[in-house]
């Protein structure tokens, strides 16, 4: 008996431990985000020109240079969704429905996770390690001992430019899906292309625009926080840059699903409140 | 526009209380209590692992130390944030032992990159200022290279280089020697003293391991050892330090 008290104990403990952990994580991570607007807006140095070059630099490697990886994705998904809606909407008689299946399943849940997975396995492995490399290459704190801040000239256009390229790559992939989807399955169904326009026009709502801008702009930043703090928590060796990079990836894509869960979760709960369900 | 009122004027540095240890690691510097000459060329001697990099380090103001003070002007920098310590970061110039360049810069955009920053001069004067130094080194023909593909006494030269484009009044060198070749060493040396004949690097600590090299200097001696901070008495006729 006291030896399963004793288990029940350590159990606990454990669970007690690793939730402490992943709260402090999560809040060292916020902090980041705090310090590393608070330098951008303190930092009177940096230029206008300066801040701008870093942004666009990471809008060509994070949204641009994506974008065939994104469009074959796009063109994947659009395909494979709207063949099967269509199939099983015309099963049950309710083809005029497909633009509301369509928003729902595209735009609103798979866009977002997608283009975050995209961006997760390109652009916050690229930022980590290259952030860890120039941490055990000290050039973080040759930027200190230059007084440049390295939250507001490394990080800070990072995130900005990462929230903007994941925006962007989310519009292009509910557009190409969407659109393209329907046109590469054109063999393969009858449907018009205005009958199906007009649906999807009246399945999209205002809610669509918030949840679009919602999921996108928090997972972009979510991904270039995460990965920038890793690159930061190198201490000193480069062989700490592999770890750090994976860790990156494996807590942004956890970071990124419970939060796109949390904002569906809300969101369906919101409606249900609205009909007096709950 | 140039903005040289920014930069802090240093005219004193003392510790008190200082305390500082690596992440598990025994303390280097224990309850330290030093003020540190100055208008002089300081050699900052000690065993190795004793903590003269972690010494300099916190002069340049890049390491906390866990409890103390850290006068800077009799200000204590260690409760600044980086903007408050800001004008007093823009008059030490600090050189790694190794590392340092921004890898995705040029030598000439990393020799730059501080002033084009902080824009201290304007930047036909900051060119003009960079293109100056890389004549005199002799490094044209790397200086349009990034540090990967360029010799290591060029990577090492170019290091040096950097914190001396501000013009700082506190140099803070970490085995600055190093690497560097004795042609290069010899002009490298030239080079600080045209400036603090010029009125810059009024204050100078570096550490090393090279009595050569540092016998080109009329030095002052401290010596860390046990976590504190001593001075020594120097000889400046025969170089020699007396315990």
């Amino acid at each position: 008996m006291g030896s399963l008290w004793a288990e029940i104990d350590a159990r606990v403990c454990a669970l007690g431990q690793f939730v402490t952990k992943n709260i402090e994580y999560t809040l060292r991570v916020l902090l980041m985000v705090y310090l590393s607007m608070r330098a951008a807006v303190l930092d009177q140095a940096q230029g206008f020109r300066t801040i701008v070059s870093v942004i666009s630099a990471q809008i060509y490697f994070t949204g641009w240079q994506a974008l065939p990886l994104v469009s074959v994705m796009a063109l994947a998904t659009g395909s494979v969704v709207v063949l099967q809606s269509m199939a099983n909407l015309s099963l049950l008689g309710g083809t005029q429905m497909i633009g509301n299946f369509l928003i729902v399943i595209i735009v609103r849940e798979a866009g977002p996770l997608l283009v975050a997975l995209v961006v997760i396995a390109r652009s916050g492995t690229a930022v980590a390690s290259e952030i860890g490399n120039m941490r055990a290459n000290r050039e973080i704190e040759a930027l200190e001992s230059m007084g440049i801040n390295p939250l507001s000239f490394i990080v800070f256009p990072r995130v900005l430019g990462g929230v903007i390229s994941v925006v962007c790559l989310a519009f292009y992939f509910n557009i190409l899906s969407l659109i393209g989807g329907f046109f590469i399955t054109k063999f393969l169904q009858d449907m018009p292309f205005s009958f199906y326009l007009d649906s999807l026009m009246r399945g999209f709502a205002k809610e669509d625009v918030f949840i679009f801008f919602a999921k996108n702009s928090f997972s972009g930043m979510i991904i270039f926080v995460v990965s920038c703090y890793q690159g930061l928590s190198v201490k000193k060796s480069p062989h700490e840059v592999p770890q750090v990079t994976t860790q990156a990836v494996v807590n942004s894509v956890i970071y990124v699903i419970v939060f796109n869960l949390t904002v569906t979760t809300l969101f369906y709960l919101n409606q249900l409140q609205n009909l007096g369900v709950v | 526009m140039a903005n040289e009122g920014r930069i802090g004027k240093v005219d004193s540095m003392k510790f008190e209380h200082v305390t500082f240890s690596h992440e598990g690691q025994s303390p280097l510097l224990q309850n330290a209590d030093f003020e540190f000459p100055m208008n002089e060329v300081v050699w900052v001697k000690g065993t190795e692992g004793h903590g003269k990099s972690t010494l300099l380090q916190i002069l340049a103001g890049l390491l906390v130390p866990q409890s103390g003070f850290f006068y800077v002007n009799d200000q204590n920098v260690l409760e600044m944030s980086f903007e408050e310590f800001l004008p007093y970061r823009l008059a030490i110039g600090y050189t790694f032992d190794y590392g340092g360049l921004i890898s995705n810069r040029t030598v000439y955009d990393n020799l730059m990159l501080p002033l084009a920053y902080h824009k201290i001069i304007p930047m036909n004067e900051a060119k003009a200022r960079v293109e100056g130094i890389i004549k005199t080194f002799e490094i044209e023909k790397f200086a349009h290279e990034r540090p990967a593909h360029i010799p290591g006494r060029v990577r090492k030269l170019a290091c040096l280089l950097r914190a001396l484009v501000m013009e700082p009044q506190v140099l803070v060198m970490d085995d600055p020697s190093v690497g560097l070749g004795q042609d290069t060493l010899y002009t490298f040396v030239d080079y600080i003293h045209k400036m603090r004949g010029e009125g810059h690097l009024k204050h100078i600590f570096m550490s090393s391991y090279d009595e050569k090299y540092m016998s080109l200097f009329n030095y002052q001696v401290i010596h860390l050892d046990d976590g504190q901070i001593y001075q020594q008495a120097v000889d400046h006729e025969k170089k020699v330090v007396h315990l």
